[in-house]
């Protein structure tokens, strides 16, 4: 087990330098200037070459590969271009905002579509189960900044319950900070809850026309106590997986909710520099998510050995 | 074992553990009633109004930073840090005595050493300020308060470089921040302006917050653009960058916010029946659409093919297309902009007879245009370039000219555009831009006004006339000499071509109600002046 963990570690390495090399090749070989868009619209040839030049752009790709490569081994993913400030101070300032909306996102979408998958598979064929999964259909389909939408308008600007936008730093008190989120986490969960359930049901009716849950019947096991301990239990690998698969789901979402509810977290961070082409934060963001994929995912294979004590590695 | 109302009361203490900070925070803060908070149209990316030509960094340093004179509504110069000042006989030197009391937000008093520094780095990287400084032999400081600037020639153009309000502004920092090389940013952001920057309640990309300054002593004439005195009504001033212009108008609405500055246009229609938010056009000069031609390489290095382009272009299609209601655009034929003080009609038939495809057709046949692609940059994230280029992408082609439209973002677009190469080796023949109606009124200021080849702006223009009739409207001595120059200018422009204009529009922003005293200007958006009712 242990070299197993320290092997995946390795591997996480590797797979975050061949990450680097390629955001580096591609951000660099991509059309685009930060000087001319440092310099401004109205600014000459000639004073945004000067810039170039101080920002050692005009340097050789292999020269500024090197560079940045070297810093971030030493843990520094460099400066902002722009602003001067640390990519890792810009990205520790945006974490809290963005771990808050992925976590809350997560939690509620967890619950919520299990409890609706194992209700659909044992209610499998009946209005309840049509009903719940039409509504993962929908959630599926509806893009999430549609969804962002249509929650704004109907909690916000009509009924006046919730805040439009904006984020609350838990230091500033829970109630802020839960009610700048509610909104935004069933946007970005509805999607998540609609894969989640669907895959939980699935599992579960697979796992419900096994001979050990007749038994169960048989023998009068209560329902709930048949639903989760013996069938959720053994439905739960591949449920576990979609989870750890749908973390991507979720990196891509934040982006898009950061933007639609103006939370100030680490996607809204990327999406500015891309539009900067501040080439530094870009770089370290999308290492950083990277890594977190990659760390997620060997999270999901070792849950598995827990779900599945015969699963060994 | 705990009983319920035990647990409940654990709860309520960490709960109210927990917010502690917030209570604090909340005696430290101003009210919401006393702050004002504004969504611009983008992100203060740097903060460095001189390193960079962005407007944002000038809306930054508006707040922050003071100017020795500053434009009034009349556009004329008006002391604002300077007390009094003088020309000597020969007209060759100016003295300037700042005014008592004046403090950087620090705490140490401004000096004529600040200033001359200061003034100093702006004419490094401003164009008025480079062309300014061909002629300056010295800038002597004679003592705390008092400073010279020596010309070699008279000037009169000196002052209204130093109260100009469109980017790069002649801010006053401090010496030691005014002494970084101009090619470098600064990174302590002091001033002696009406409101201190708080970088400890700013979040970088996110919001950036200003306090009122309580040392600064504003003038006692009434506030009139950048002139006049400079008085923060509101404790606290918040720039949040908010992306999505949805959820902008939607933060309004709710009365999160107090001010958009530029609005989704798509969304006017659902402000404008809103009765807690007006909307008003805070830059009466507006925004030019501007088509720039390469004068490198063919066809537009013929100067039959560049009148062609003034013929092929219809002067308001690209504005219908983009915004709409006729209320907020319309077509201009000067070179300068209408609505400013340089506008003029010379030379401006091919204008006023409208879009001529025929004659357009005939001058690319009398230019020998060959058939080659002609390439055609446009960025698809900003809507006016995206529909000029559609548009001149059919117009060209009923013209009878090849055309291949490159469509990227705009970040794109900025890095292609420095390619002097021929189009098919990386370089291009059109790009769409914009400036403000403002900057462009200046045939000294804005880059895109110089014909001087190769050390023009991009597209490279090469016209020694226009050149000599900048410098002539440079050194006019009065406002008629001054029109004159614009008019000879232009006369000239229109037969040589540089670019072409596809519109002008004004940009409506969107504000709460009981908002008051919002100084309407080009170029910047200051907060001094803003109350609220109710």
């Amino acid at each position: 087990m242990l070299s197993y963990v320290i092997r995946r570690l390795f591997s996480t390495l590797l797979v975050m330098a061949m990450v680097a090399i390629f955001v580096f090749l591609l951000l660099h070989l991509s059309p685009g200037d930060p000087a001319a868009i440092i310099a401004g619209d109205n600014a000459t040839p000639a004073a945004i070459d000067g810039i170039r030049q101080k920002l050692g752009l005009s340097d050789p790709l292999p020269v500024q590969f090197v560079r940045w490569i070297g810093h971030v081994l030493q843990g520094d993913l460099g400066v902002s271009i722009f602003s001067n400030e640390p990519v890792l101070k810009l990205v520790g300032q945006r974490l809290e905002p963005t771990l808050s909306l992925a976590l809350m996102t997560l939690v509620v979408a967890v619950t919520l579509a299990i409890t609706f998958g194992v209700l659909a598979a044992w209610k499998a064929g009946t209005w309840i189960d049509r009903a719940l999964m039409v509504v993962s259909v929908v959630g599926f389909s509806v893009p999430t900044f549609v969804v962002g939408y249509l929650l704004i308008y109907l909690f916000a600007i009509e009924l006046r319950w919730l805040p439009v936008q904006g984020y609350t730093p838990m230091s500033e008190g829970l109630d802020g900070w839960a009610r700048n989120l509610v909104l935004p986490s069933i946007a970005l969960g509805l999607a998540y809850i609609a894969l989640i359930a669907r895959i939980t049901r699935a599992s579960m009716l697979d796992v419900l026309s096994e001979d050990y849950i007749r038994t169960a019947k048989a023998k009068g096991v209560a329902n709930q106590s048949m639903l989760l301990k013996h069938a959720l239990k053994n439905a739960g690998v591949p449920i576990v997986t979609v989870i750890g698969i749908g973390v991507a789901l979720l990196i891509s979402g934040v982006v898009i909710t950061e933007t639609v509810f103006n939370i100030p977290g680490i996607g809204r961070l990327v999406v500015d520099a891309i539009a900067k082409r501040d080439y530094p934060i870009i770089q370290g963001v999308i290492l950083i998510f990277s890594g977190v994929y990659v760390l997620v995912n060997l999270l999901v294979d070792l849950t598995y050995t827990v779900i599945d004590p015969r699963i060994r590695y | 074992m705990s009983t319920r109302r035990e647990i409940l009361k654990a709860a309520t203490a960490a709960s109210a553990l927990i917010a502690s900070p917030s209570l604090v925070f909340a005696q430290a803060a101003p009210t919401r009633a006393r702050t004002l908070r504004a969504v611009m149209h983008g992100d203060l990316a740097a903060f460095d109004p001189i390193w960079t030509t962005a407007n944002m960094a000038s809306y930054h340093g508006g707040l922050i930073y003071d100017t020795l004179f500053g434009i009034d509504s009349q556009y004329r110069a008006q002391p604002q840090m300077v007390q009094s000042f003088n020309l000597s006989d020969d007209k060759k030197t100016y003295t300037f005595v700042l005014r008592d009391g004046l403090r950087f937000s620090s705490g140490e008093a401004v000096t004529a050493k600040d200033c001359v520094a200061s003034i100093r780095r702006w004419a490094a990287r401003d164009g008025g300020g480079q062309h300014m400084f061909r002629r300056v032999t010295d800038t002597p400081v004679v003592d705390e308060k008092t400073f010279r600037i020596v010309l070699r020639e008279p000037y009169p153009l000196l002052i209204d470089w130093l109260a100009k309000a469109s980017t790069n502004v002649c801010y006053m920092m401090r010496e030691k921040e005014a002494l970084t090389d101009p090619q470098t940013q600064i990174s302590e952001y002091i001033g002696s302006g009406p409101f201190i920057y708080n970088r400890t309640e700013s979040r970088q990309g996110a919001r950036y917050v200003y306090d009122r300054n309580p040392n600064y002593v504003p003038r006692s004439e009434p506030a009139s653009f950048m002139a006049g005195g400079k008085v923060a009504r509101m404790d606290r001033v918040i720039m949040e960058n908010m992306a999505d212009p949805q959820t902008q108008v939607a933060a309004l609405q709710a009365g999160e916010i107090d001010f958009v500055e530029w609005p989704s246009l798509d969304l006017i229609d659902t402000l404008e029946k809103d009765r807690n938010i007006k909307l008003e056009v805070m830059n009466q000069s507006g925004t030019m659409g501007w088509c720039r031609l390469n004068h490198l390489h063919a066809p537009f290095n013929n100067v039959l093919a560049r009148r062609a382009m003034l013929y092929l272009t219809h002067p308001t299609e690209v504005m219908k297309a983009t915004f709409g209601n006729e209320k907020y655009y319309r077509g201009c034929g000067s070179i300068f902009a209408c609505n400013t003080p340089t506008e003029n009609d010379a030379n401006t038939d091919w204008f006023k007879g409208g879009q001529n495809i025929d004659r357009a057709r005939q001058l690319f046949r009398e230019a020998g245009y060959d058939g080659r692609p002609v390439v055609l940059l446009s960025a698809s994230n900003v809507q006016h370039m995206t529909n000029a280029g559609l548009l001149y992408q059919q117009w060209l082609r009923a013209a009878g000219v090849n055309v291949e439209l490159v469509t990227s973002d705009w970040g794109g677009v900025v890095a292609r555009r420095a390619n002097r190469n021929p189009p098919d080796q990386g370089g291009w023949n059109i790009f769409f831009t914009s400036a403000s109606g403002s900057a462009y009124s200046n045939p000294v200021s804005l880059a895109g006004h110089a014909s001087n080849g190769t050390n023009a702006w991009f597209g490279w223009p090469t016209d020694e006339k226009n050149e000599q009739l900048r410098d002539a409207w440079a050194a006019a001595a009065t406002p008629e000499e001054r029109m004159a120059a614009a008019r000879a200018m232009q006369e000239n422009a229109w037969n040589y071509v540089p670019h072409v204009h596809y519109g002008q529009w004004l940009q409506p922003s969107a504000m709460r109600a009981n908002l008051t005293g919002m100084i309407g200007m080009p170029e910047l958006a200051p907060f001094w002046n803003v109350g609220r009712t109710g």
